[in-house]
């Protein structure tokens, strides 16, 4: 496998890849340092609030990422799956009744409904055209959210949205009223898809997309289904930022329009590159980095945005890896110095 | 009732021939460069304030006609020859995330400058009032927009159509390696449409500031409809963006009256049909 994706990773004439992963030697030692991450976060920050939108924006950014950094296509669709999936659960617990799993579900399969749709309307056309539809249908379903207020809320969002306790039959087993217990079930979720998310991108299914995003017609010509590909991605995609939408409006008692809104496909989308496309770890330090000066900046410095605008440029024009692509970089020069050491 | 109508259809015209003047900039960069601008929307909200500034400044709105897309162009000159100069050979991916990087430094800057709260511009007072026929009336600004527009339409033809610059340029979108071996300097063409193309976005947005004001969140609206437009029209077709700018604003006009909530939902579900059935446009060739 370390050889195919070695042929298909090697020079391609013209599409640079946004990063190259560096998934295979740093495997296990990302996965670790995710667990240190999750369990650390609560400690570290003053809030388990915090914390939470911290790992549901990245994963948030992990789907995004298995689209843009895995597969090559950038897509403005990620705010239709992420506000159904608020929308849908909320309605679900507002009207059905449903408790916190059956919610989480139903958001997991609307998103995988509505990625399979998009997915195989988009997937038709490619490069900008691509990138223009996805841009057309989340506007679509913006304006169709907003149309529907008497199901949405419309401007004023879906308010009083529950956060159903973890119950066996009608028996309360965990509340997740307090931060820290929501945190919880936030952060095994988070660390489950984690984990599904890299045995998938390290299986010959992971490799196949890599391929896919270096050079679409040789992946073609090797035989392989593009069209499935790219689908079985969106699908993947679309469920889990469906289920990273429903917890945020969990999170927040409340699901705001701007949770559909084509800004939070760029925010997701900016977080995800300032990370490092094709790391999924580099998600998780995107989300995390812009969720974090966000919350410190906002209140001193309301215009802070203005720093991710100049980030973006930076990214692309002098560091492709994103942050993460940095951190292995500076990794790897600290390594090379210190067995310069030893030589000498 | 026949006149409200038509109210709304001259309205739509207005608003029509500023979708153009939006579309059109974008849709050159597109056919010669190859070049995705997602910063173009903000450039149309630098527009609306410096129209602003001119007019509390002097008191004249047409100082503010002439100077106001100039200097947007100076501005997108530099920025042209600076930074965008960079990324034409990458994948329009990176071009994409580039533009919005600078569209989002556009969008807090003019927050910085002007504050978070749109600004309202006063009508030219050459421009008050209405104009009579009958029994209809009609605001005089939204005249002379219709018209106004319509003349730099016209020029901008005849630039396209009947100059050697012009020339060039569609000689470009044909083949850009061709024009730079006969000996064109092709980024000189290139920085000069970049910064035409960004102007009249400029222009859009000094225009459209005495109907509805200058507001900071405008941008990306302003760039949904702007793709709109081209993509029903046609990725780099002049005539198609005119007939779709044309089409987007009337139709928008109208639904406003008998269901403006669906005004954007249809309009959009029609550039995703367009893309789907006809990849083109409607006025583009295969």
């Amino acid at each position: 496998m370390d050889t195919k994706t070695g042929a298909v990773a090697s020079k391609r004439n013209g599409a640079t890849p946004l990063a190259r992963p560096g998934r295979i030697r740093w495997a296990p030692g990302t996965t670790l340092a995710m667990l240190v991450v999750v369990v650390l976060l609560p400690v570290v920050l003053p809030s388990a609030t915090l914390a939470t939108e911290i790992l549901i924006f990245a994963m948030a950014a992990l789907a995004c990422n298995l689209l843009l950094g895995y597969t090559g296509l950038l897509s403005f669709g990620q705010a239709i799956f992420f506000g159904a999936g608020a929308y849908c659960s909320a309605l679900g617990m507002l009207h059905w009744q449903l408790g916190l799993f059956s919610a989480l579900l139903l958001a997991l399969g609307v998103g995988a409904v509505l990625a399979l749709l998009v997915g195989l309307l988009c997937i038709r056309r490619k490069g900008i055209y691509f990138v223009m539809l996805t841009l057309a249908l989340t506007q679509m379903a913006y304006f169709l959210a907003y149309t529907l207020s008497d199901w949405t809320g419309g401007d004023n969002g879906l308010l009083g949205v529950p956060r159903p306790p973890i119950a066996l039959g009608d028996t309360t087993l965990v509340s997740l009223a307090s931060p820290l217990a929501f945190y919880g079930l936030v952060a095994v979720l988070f660390a489950v898809i984690y984990i599904m998310a890299r045995r998938i991108t390290s299986s010959p299914f992971g490799s196949t997309l890599l391929a896919i995003r270096e050079n679409e017609a040789r992946a073609a010509a090797l035989g392989y289904d593009i069209r499935l590909f790219k689908i079985m991605v969106f699908v993947l995609s679309g469920a889990i930022t469906a289920l990273a939408g429903a917890l945020y409006a969990m999170l927040l008692n409340f699901a705001p329009l701007s949770n559909i809104e084509l800004l939070m496909s760029e925010q997701i989308l900016i977080m995800t590159i300032i990370g490092g496309t094709g790391s999924l770890f580099g998600s998780l330090l995107g989300a995390g980095s812009i969720v974090l000066l966000g919350d410190i900046l906002s209140a001193i410095w309301p215009r802070w945005m203005l720093l991710l605008g100049v980030a973006l440029i930076a990214v692309v024009i002098f560091m492709r890896g994103g942050l993460w692509g940095g951190l292995t970089s500076l990794l790897q020069r600290a390594r090379r110095a210190s067995s310069h050491d030893k030589e000498a | 009732m026949l006149n409200v109508y038509l109210f709304q259809v001259l309205n739509g015209l207005g608003l029509g021939m500023i979708y153009f003047l939006i579309s059109v900039g974008l849709t050159l960069i597109f056919g010669l460069l190859n070049f995705v601008n997602f910063a173009h929307g903000a450039f149309f909200l630098l527009g609306s304030y410096l129209c602003y500034t001119l007019v509390t400044l002097t008191g004249n709105f047409w100082l503010a006609l002439v100077a106001g897309p100039l200097v947007i162009a100076m501005l997108a000159w530099a920025l042209e020859r600076s930074l965008i100069q960079r990324i034409y050979h990458l994948p329009h991916t990176f071009q994409i995330l580039v533009t919005l990087g600078i569209a989002l430094i556009i969008q807090e800057l003019s927050i910085m400058i002007w504050g978070p709260v749109g600004k309202s511009v006063p009508t030219p007072e050459l421009l008050q009032g209405v104009v009579r026929f009958g029994n209809f009336a009609y605001p005089i600004y939204r005249l002379f927009l219709i018209a106004f527009s319509a003349g730099v339409a016209i020029l901008l033809w005849l630039l396209l159509e009947r100059t050697r610059f012009g020339a060039l340029v569609r000689a470009g979108s044909e083949s850009t390696e061709m024009v730079s071996l006969l000996g064109s300097n092709i980024f000189r063409l290139f920085s000069i449409t970049f910064a035409l193309g960004v102007g009249l976005a400029g222009l859009a947005g000094v225009l459209s500031a005495p109907l509805r004001g200058a507001h900071p969140f405008i941008g990306p609206e302003v760039l949904g409809l702007a793709f709109v437009v081209v993509v029903i029209g046609g990725m780099g077709s002049f005539s198609g963006a005119l007939v779709a700018g044309l089409l987007v604003g009337v139709v928008q006009s109208l639904m406003t009256t008998l269901w403006p909530q669906g005004a954007s939902l249809m309009i959009y579900a029609a550039m995703a049909v367009v893309i789907l059935l006809r990849p083109y446009g409607l006025f583009g060739r295969a």
